[in-house]
């Protein structure tokens, strides 16, 4: 099969010219709208399937395992969103098409500049689709912050860069760093940590969480996540000898902890969420550090693969059963399961999951990702990482217990739609989760 | 049939499905597949042992990713504890008939009865682990909507303790499976191809990792505290299975993991483990003599009983080894027809304090005759199967360790100690001012059988124990020191 080069790029780019000329119209088709944006996702979707075949590298791109297998979680992560977009503001699609665009580019950058493009090319339309996902002031409060939060990432990535290139003259890999590079690298990965959340550099993905609508929600926790761990993961690359490879797994097990426990007195969901997603960048941190000291084995790439696949089932089904229960905080989740059995069911198993219990993906994808650290000696991220999981459990149970357990309080929510998103996420978690077999040969797949 | 052993799992498991789809007619549904599930356990059980000789069953299934291959096995110990919880699921159904409960009651035990089939029939340790959180699932449903008034908090605190605690079963799974790798280059989760020698140093830590999950669930002193309330709060037939099968997970655990791969620990750490489990059958019995609540009274009596099992199981003798066993098994017929009366009890006058009821031997004599045998079988009178397993599993301690031996025929004691004057007080007693003994009528038919199939089996095993214990004995041989 002929590898077509940046083929899904281009399909994201089309979709993006697509949607910027329909707006052009007096009253855009808002069907034409919706389905371009559910066909270029799945159409570069499609095309990564077939460069997954063949490599292909130039000074700047690359399709490498590691490339395709995140594209595909960039994809799978943004299509709930297209699929949710209702086409009636033609903006947000051209938004959203484009911070697809700029994920998908940084999974391919192989250099340092293209990098910092892709940063901001999948940044800069995130921040607007925060604030225009939702009418009101506070989606303009928070994008504001996340707009300044991604200003200093990129700032400081920026400057990094000059260090990096002042020592090693040169934007490639690099093996030996003098301080000056090593300084360098840092600030390059605190950019990394910036855009996962890592604690305490998580204060402004809370708000920007809850502020947006909860698909947005979910496609910033799921694609924005999966491109963020790529991101830390080409920078382990670029400078493997990098001194803030070593601080990775403390990092980690300091951002699951906080996360879980920040986690726990939060009423409003969508803060909930947020919070719970710092918790798992925490574990994803701990994982790419087990992984960079592991000589960066397949085996740990195939952990971060199946857990951030796991997770884009996991995050997108949660927030798609806010979207559709249109149940704001935990109080009004209250005894609300037999009002719409199915996708508080499916709701339910996706919590299950997320709290890391079998027989469901999300235990699987922890249990991967523990092992990975296990494996490279790293006991304490380890135990750190199983014990954030158990404390998260607290509030996991604790829905389950709000929506099934307790009596009904306040009027009564009206679904709207969208269950059917919900019930196939929880599809997909139980399959990932009851299936190694299915799990050995996907990553077998990817990382050959 | 090809496949007898997935089929023991994904029978009660297709019940569950079919229950939830049934709406009000689930029961039929559930009883049906219990029927189902309990014929096909006899039939394996009997294919096991034709010809005089136990043999065990064998499914080994392709090797996947990481080392994890679907193994599944059966020896008298796996087949013993399924047939007991497929006889207590089958009570259970039987026992809930006449109860207003939606679908989802019918799913959550035939769930719970796979997942238990699961535990006892996996040999690959993730299974092993799979199967074991997926108890915890059904059970939360379980206590948390058909519970009584404290439902809520005692299903949090029951999942989150003992989920807590096989957390660090996990850890402890994943060193040893990541030690065997790095020894040997292979990965396997293969309970019998795993090798505890090649941990090293870190052996001692991934030994009371495992015991530690083990015994929260069993449960042993200080790790007990979240059973109390789980029993109490659980609907009857909840009790049941809560106590007649999965307390005997985590004596399961032992035999079949803990024990096996770390032989001298294991053996080196009795006098901290066999401590702990004497001291439970005092602590249990002290605890259970101060309870004003019927039910509460039963659940700490648990916590002696798995006392008794745990004895004779550490003390690795032959007949510490099969007394222990057996109680597993005797343990779960006399609680279980204990939790079920309180729970029939209850149903009638909405009340199951000591000091509710009294004078109930006129009004209910079959309730009576039943209460009263239960509590002799489960006090240890001779003729009765608690007085096998207890006296063999006692006597198994006393030669290894005299003072643990001491300890339990002090447990022994004091069982009679709190059973009999409850049975006083609520059966012979005269009724007191706030008595509801008007409210409580006699056992119907189905109660009545329920219960004789119950206390028929205990008779059996009192009388003759001799083939229970021979079932018992090939499966825990190689556990002899």
């Amino acid at each position: 099969m002929t590898v077509i080069p940046m083929g899904p790029q281009a399909a994201l780019a089309a979709g993006v010219l697509g949607a910027l000329s329909l707006g052009l119209m007096r009253k855009p088709p808002a069907l034409a709208l919706r389905a371009l944006a559910v066909a270029s996702v799945a159409g570069a979707m499609l095309l990564a399937v077939c460069s997954a075949t063949g490599g292909y590298a130039s000074a700047i791109v690359l399709t490498d395992s590691k490339s395709i297998g995140w594209q595909y979680l960039i994809y799978l992560g943004a299509l709930p969103l297209a699929l949710w977009l209702d086409g009636e503001d033609d903006v947000l699609v051209v938004l959203f098409l484009g911070a697809t665009l700029g994920m998908s580019l940084l999974a391919a950058a192989s250099n340092l500049p293209m990098l910092f493009i892709a940063l901001e090319f999948m940044s800069l339309p995130a921040y607007l689709l925060v604030a225009r996902s939702r009418p009101g002031t506070r989606g303009l409060e928070a994008a504001i912050k996340y707009f300044f939060a991604g200003g200093v990432a990129g700032a400081l990535f920026m400057l990094g860069l000059s260090l990096y290139y002042a020592d090693t003259r040169s934007l490639a890999a690099s093996m030996d760093l003098t301080p000056l590079g090593q300084a360098g690298a840092g600030l390059m990965a605190a950019a990394a940590l910036f855009k996962l959340g890592a604690f305490p550099l998580n204060w402004w993905l809370p708000d920007a969480y809850e502020a947006a609508a909860p698909e947005v929600s979910g496609f910033l926790s799921t694609a924005m996540k999966s491109a963020a761990v790529l991101f830390l993961m080409r920078l382990c690359e670029l400078a493997p000898s990098a001194g803030f490879i070593a601080f990775l797994p403390a990092v980690g097990a300091v951002t699951a902890l906080a996360g879980a426990v920040m986690a726990l007195r939060q009423e409003r969901l969508q803060r909930l969420f947020a919070f719970s997603s710092v918790s798992n960048a925490g574990l994803l941190i701990i994982g790419v550090g087990a992984w960079a000291a592991s000589g960066r084995s397949s085996e740990g790439v195939s952990a971060l693969l199946f857990f951030l696949g796991a997770y884009a089932f996991m995050s997108n089904g949660t927030f798609a059963f806010i979207k559709h229960s249109g149940l704001e905080t935990r109080t009004q989740l209250k005894g609300r399961g037999a009002a719409m059995p199915a996708a508080a069911a499916a709701f339910t198993i996706l919590l299950f999951s997320l709290g890391g219990i079998p027989p469901t993906g999300g235990f699987m994808a922890k249990l991967l990702l523990l092992w990975r650290a296990v494996d490279a000696d790293l006991y304490w991220p380890a135990a750190a990482g199983a014990v954030s999981a158990l404390i998260s459990l607290a509030y996991y149970l604790g829905m389950t217990r709000e929506l099934w357990l307790e009596a009904p309080h306040g009027p009564e929510p009206k679904p709207g739609p969208g269950a059917p998103l919900v019930i196939a996420c929880a599809v997909g978690v139980v399959l990932l989760g009851a299936a190694p077999w299915l799990m050995s040969s996907l990553s077998g797949a990817l990382t050959r | 049939m090809n496949a007898p052993l997935t089929m023991l799992w994904l029978t009660p498991l297709a019940g569950a499905a079919v229950c939830a789809f049934l709406g009000s007619r689930a029961r039929y549904g559930a009883l049906f597949f219990s029927m189902l599930f309990a014929g096909l356990v006899a039939g394996v059980a009997c294919g096991q042992s034709s010809g005089g000789v136990l043999s065990v069953v064998n499914e080994l299934g392709p090797v996947w990713a990481y080392g994890i291959s679907y193994r599944l096995s059966a020896d008298s110990l796996s087949i013993g504890l399924i047939a007991l919880t497929a006889f207590l699921n089958l009570i259970c159904v039987a026992a809930s008939w006449e109860l207003e409960v939606p679908a989802g009651y019918w799913a959550c035990f035939m769930a719970l009865a796979s997942a238990l089939t699961g535990v006892f029939l996996a040999r690959d340790l993730f299974f092993f682990y799979v199967f074991w959180e997926a108890t915890l699932i059904p059970m939360f449903f379980i206590i948390g909507l058909w519970g009584s008034s404290n439902r809520l908090h005692a299903a949090v605190k029951f999942f989150l303790f003992t989920f807590a605690g096989s957390v660090f079963m996990l850890l402890a799974l994943l060193a040893l499976v990541s030690a065997h790798h790095r020894m040997t280059g292979v990965w396997t989760w293969d309970l019998a191809a795993l090798d505890a020698s090649n941990l090293g140093s870190a052996a001692p830590l991934v030994f009371w990792g495992l015991v530690l999950g083990f015994a929260v669930k069993i449960p042993m002193f200080p790790l007990h505290t979240w059973l109390p309330d789980a029993h109490t709060e659980a609907p009857a037939a909840g009790s049941v299975m809560l106590a007649g099968v999965m307390l005997k997970m985590g004596v399961y655990g032992l035999l079949r993991v803990a024990l096996p791969l770390f032989p001298t620990l294991s053996f080196d750490a009795l006098p901290i483990l066999g401590g702990l489990a004497a001291f439970s059958t005092i602590y249990g019995a002290l605890c259970a003599m101060a309870q004003t609540d019927l039910k509460r009274m039963i659940a700490y009596s648990s916590i002696a009983h798995l006392g008794f099992c745990l004895l004779g199981v550490l003390s690795r003798t032959s007949q510490g080894l099969t007394g222990g066993t057996l109680q597993l098994i005797n343990h779960g017929l006399t609680t279980g027809a204990l939790f079920l009366m309180v729970g029939f009890l209850y149903e009638r006058a909405h009340k199951r304090g000591l000091s509710d009821f009294g004078d109930l031997a006129t009004r209910a004599p079959y309730l009576a005759f039943f209460f009263g045998f239960s509590t002799l079988a489960s006090i240890g009178l001779p003729g009765l199967n608690g007085f096998v397993g207890e006296f063999m599993a006692l006597s198994g301690a006393l030669s290894v360790l005299p003072i643990l031996a001491f300890a339990g025929v002090l447990g022994v004691t004091l069982a009679a100690a709190y059973a009999l004057p409850a049975f006083q007080a609520v059966f012979w007693a005269p009724a007191g001012p706030g008595s509801v003994s008007g409210k409580v009528t006699d056992l119907n038919l189905r109660e009545r059988a329920v219960l004789w199939a119950l206390s028929l089996l205990m008779l059996w095993i009192g009388l003759a124990p001799r083939p229970w214990l021979a079932y018992f004995e090939p499966a825990l041989r190689g556990l002899v020191r």
